[in-house]
């Protein structure tokens, strides 16, 4: 295995920061860690004060990845994500004034606030990984990724986004309340935001950078544990709550994040634990529910079908 | 191949209204044959055409008038033949029709009727192979329609075919055991329900109540069933098979008198036991070798000249043992009526009785005068012919005087009425000569053609000895003579013969008394036998399902015994888990192995699962050293005390 210099630095920063700044948080640190693996983007959907912001800060500031933040309201104009050109009186030409979203880690706040043509945009730039402002394509800098957040629970004056660009989300989780031990401690400790300005960095972007080219070549998946993927796509196309099952791209995503869990689990092949770990947070969210059914909860149906499936052991 | 499932169904139900139509159509009236092949010509031309241009209500409505009339016809003398027809009429409509899986049901329905109904005119044993095929098609059918009303524009590939052709089969033959068990006890008819009046009892040639030579100039053969009868197979010239004894001449007939004298017959030893299978409805006197001692049937009459009588002429199958005596000499220990064997009517020619008595004054003793007789027809240049034989009163003068061929009932009466004016007491017995014997069935198959008449005498000190006259014939050898070889046809008639005779044995005279009798010995046996005979006859049966069981478990079990490394492997792995912790491994499968790894918290079962998955999952083998530590993980165990 020569995955141990990359995977080093990945899984220390899983630890230090589950460990010591974000505790309890371990699941959602490991998905946006997959994410971040992967080349995909995470959206956290849960009630405010739960430390979504938070998570995207200490993951930023522990990795030496520069972080731009949008907050999003009805009112956001694409130009106040992606940047404008501005006329320089004094050389005499437009510079090109650039956005928030040209940092490496971008957290869009309330993304479901802002409005279909912010969305769009912002939802273009993560698909392309660059952003064309009046007929100039700037590239977004690499790694690149996007940590988006909405609030299930205040439905007014929001537009939800829609199934085509849900689809962008590499993963879609929430984060849930901490156990009573740990919270309590949180509680006692007052928040983190300090220590975090003052955390050290862990990995490099030059780490990142190695540890995503070895999730996208160097990961083996065998043939049977895509068949074993694949029978769950199966499932979900033909199970009686769900209108739409997942497509072939988010049959893609699974694979890409499962290889990335494999990562970080110090594999270098693809086990189906692998698969059934990530698949909740890959694939719920591009579930297309019957309209009778739409109460249901995505991830349970989800799981559900993924308990109904055996997985191969020999 | 690939073939439409709508294409498979109307194959096959061509194939069930052919099972239907064929036994029937023989008892048809005319019109519904015509309408039936019609139908069937009809349906074949649409289908290949693929429009089906009559529409159903047309057809069914174009039956009322037909129906009408059948309805008409309809009475108690003639119950049947309108039921029949409109059957046949009701199965043409299904076939010309359009048909959808109702209509196909109520075509096979109607087959099945046809068929069924057959069986009121003929029990042949062709109806078992009829109804056989016809359940076995309408099977296959029923599971076809069942894929057709789910989709009617599938089509099976060769395999899937094979597979629902398969299943077809199974469902028939699952309840050929049901058959078995229900044949020895459910009610049977032995004669068709409807059909008993036309037992056909008039014949061409054969066994007659009467001999009469001179009443044609020719005899056609028939190879009519005579009888079967079951007996070792004998010397060919000892096949006389006794009917009847004619002993009375009125004019130029030879009949029956009923007052036959009082007289006992001693039978000699060896006694040949055999059991008759007469065909029904052929005469009332029960045959036997000659000559019969005795014959087991109910209520049969017995004469003293050792002819038995069945009480009346039954359409019934019925069959009798007979033991016989067949040395040719019936000894009698009593005098024996000498005149009324001799009596002659006054009309016999002037000829015949000169040479009667020529005889009678030449020859010393009776056996002496039998001996000159015998002399007289075997230098007399006599032929046996069926052709060109003498006809009128004087038949039996011109055959022994001029033309001198004839038949065995020439050759026998002549001889009889000369042996008679000749002052021997004789007499004319009617019955069978020969055989044709069936190895497979062990029985003699007796035709009509070959009945026979032939002549007993009286010798003073011997008893009533047999002569044939006709062997007494210059051709006799080539017409008797019994080395000819027998033909292929003949071979195959004589086989189909003995299935006919097995089915008329075993099925359709299966009456209630055997049922009685079968479950009467069943329990005398019962009675019989010791536990070591049950235990000697069932060990082969014992053994043959023990491996029959062995066999099954180990084709159900193949994929225990066929394991993989990994299979084998993991299956150990699940095994010492359950002794060593106390998660639940191996729901169904359910579970992945780094699961169960975190979830037993346990350092080895961890090292299992990581050397594991990484040759599983890496699609490779596991290396000697990996197995090596995975077989010592295995026996260590997980237990945490460890």
């Amino acid at each position: 295995m020569n995955l141990s210099s990359s995977h080093g630095a990945m899984t220390s920063l899983l630890t230090t920061l589950s460990h010591e700044y974000l505790q309890g948080k371990e699941e959602v640190l490991r998905l946006a860690l997959v994410a971040l693996l992967a080349g995909g983007h995470i959206l956290i959907e849960d009630l405010p004060g739960l430390g979504k912001t938070t998570i995207a800060l200490a993951l930023a500031g522990s990795t030496g990845l520069s972080f731009g933040r949008v907050q999003c309201t009805s009112d956001l104009l694409p130009s106040d994500i992606t940047g404008l050109s501005v006329f320089n009186r004094e050389e005499g030409h437009f510079t090109f004034l650039a956005g928030p979203v040209f940092n490496n880690i971008v957290l869009v706040d309330e993304i479901n606030r802002a409005m279909p043509r912010t969305q769009s945009a912002l939802l273009e730039a993560m698909e392309e990984g660059r952003v064309t402002v009046e007929g100039v394509t700037h590239l977004l800098p690499d790694p690149f990724m996007v940590f988006a957040t909405q609030n299930p629970s205040d439905q007014s004056g929001t537009f939800p986004l829609p199934e085509s660009q849900l689809d962008r989300f590499l993963i879609s989780t929430g984060i849930g309340y901490p156990p009573e031990h740990l919270e309590k401690g949180i509680i006692a400790g007052g928040g983190i935001r300090e220590r975090i300005g003052e955390m050290a960095t862990i990995a490099t972007a030059a780490d990142i950078q190695a540890a995503r080219r070895q999730v996208a070549g160097q990961i083996y998946l065998s043939p049977k544990v895509v068949d074993y993927l694949h029978s769950i796509v199966l499932a979900t196309r033909c199970h009686p709550l769900v209108q739409t099952g997942l497509s072939t791209r988010a049959a893609i995503s699974l694979a890409q994040a499962a290889r990335a869990a494999a990562f970080l689990e110090g594999r270098d092949y693809v086990a189906p634990d692998d698969i059934k770990g990530v698949a909740v947070a890959v694939c719920a969210h591009r579930l297309g529910m019957r309209p009778e059914y739409e109460a249901a909860g995505k991830g349970d149906v989800l799981r559900e079908i993924i308990a109904e499936i055996t997985l191969p052991l020999v | 191949m690939i073939r439409s499932i709508s294409g498979i169904i109307a194959i096959l139900s061509y194939a069930i209204a052919l099972c239907g139509i064929l036994p029937l159509f023989p008892w048809l009236a005319t019109l519904p044959r015509l309408l039936l092949v019609g139908g069937l010509l009809a349906a074949f031309w649409q289908d290949r055409r693929g429009a089906w241009s009559l529409k159903n209500w047309i057809l069914t409505s174009s039956t009322i008038p037909l129906f009408l009339y059948y309805a008409f016809q309809f009475n108690r003398s003639n119950a049947v033949q309108p039921v029949v027809s409109m059957l046949a009429v009701m199965l043409t409509v299904r076939l010309v029709g359009e048909k959808n899986g109702r209509n196909y049901l109520q075509m096979y329905a109607l087959s099945l009727f046809c068929l069924a109904s057959s069986s009121l005119f003929d029990l042949s044993p062709l109806f078992l192979v009829y109804l056989a095929s016809l359940l076995l098609l309408i099977a296959l059918s029923l599971v076809m329609l069942t894929f057709h009303a789910h989709d009617s524009q599938m089509v099976l590939a060769r395999q899937d075919l094979r597979r629902v052709l398969a299943a077809g089969v199974i469902m028939p033959l699952v309840s050929l055991p049901l058959l078995v068990f229900f044949f020895p006890i459910l009610p049977r008819t032995q004669i068709p329900l409807w059909n008993v009046m036309s037992v056909p009892i008039s014949r061409s040639s054969g066994f007659t109540d009467k001999v009469e030579p001179g009443g044609s100039s020719s005899v056609g053969e028939s190879a009519t069933l005579a009888f079967r009868a079951e007996l070792p197979r004998q010397p060919q010239q000892q096949l006389y098979w006794r009917g009847t004894v004619f002993n009375q001449l009125v004019g130029n007939r030879w009949v029956r008198d009923p007052a036959v004298p009082a007289e006992v017959i001693r039978y000699g030893s060896p006694r040949i036991s055999q059991i008759i299978f007469p065909e029904p409805g052929r005469s009332r006197f029960l045959l036997a070798l000659d000559s019969p001692a005795d014959i087991t049937f109910l209520r049969s009459r017995r004469y003293p000249d050792g002819i038995f009588e069945m009480p009346g002429l039954s359409g019934r199958r019925q069959s009798y043992s007979a033991e016989s005596s067949t040395a040719g000499i019936l000894p009698v220990v009593t005098k024996v009526d000498r005149s009324f064997y001799l009596r002659l009517p006054e009309t016999i020619p002037a000829r015949l009785r000169s040479l009667g008595e020529g005889i009678r004054q030449r020859g010393g003793s009776d056996a002496e005068r039998v001996q000159l007789l015998e002399d007289y027809f075997r230098k007399g240049n006599f032929r046996y012919s069926l052709q060109g034989l003498p006809t009128g009163d004087h038949a039996i003068e011109q055959f022994l005087f001029e033309t001198r061929q004839g038949h065995c009932e020439f050759f026998a009466s002549s001889f009889a009425i000369v042996a008679r004016a000749a002052g021997i007491p004789t007499r004319l017995v009617g019955g069978y000569l020969g055989g044709e014997y069936n190895e497979l069935g062990g029985y003699y198959l007796v035709t009509e053609q070959m009945a026979h008449a032939w002549v007993e005498v009286f010798l003073t000190g011997r008893g009533w000895v047999r002569v044939d006259p006709s062997s007494l014939a210059v051709n006799a050898g080539g017409v008797w003579n019994d080395s000819r070889k027998r033909s292929l046809g003949l071979r195959l008639r004589l086989a189909i013969d003995s299935f006919d005779h097995a089915w008329n044995r075993s099925v359709i005279t299966y009456d209630f008394e055997r049922q009685v009798n079968v479950a009467q010995s069943a329990g005398k046996r019962l009675q019989l036998v010791s536990w070591k005979q049950i235990l000697r006859a069932s060990i082969k049966p014992a053994l043959f399902s023990c491996m029959m069981v062995v066999v099954w478990l180990l084709i159900k079990n193949r994929h225990r015994l066929l394991l993989s490394p990994q299979e084998r492997l993991l299956r150990r792995f699940y095994r010492r888990m359950k002794r060593d912790t106390v998660i639940t491994v191996n729901r169904g499968n359910r579970q992945g192995l780094f699961e169960i790894a975190a979830e037993s918290g346990n350092e080895k079962v961890r090292e299992f699962v990581r050397i594991y998955a990484g040759a599983v999952y890496r699609d490779r083998q596991f290396t000697s050293s990996e197995l090596c530590r995975l077989k010592r993980l295995i026996r260590e165990g997980f237990s945490s005390q460890l």
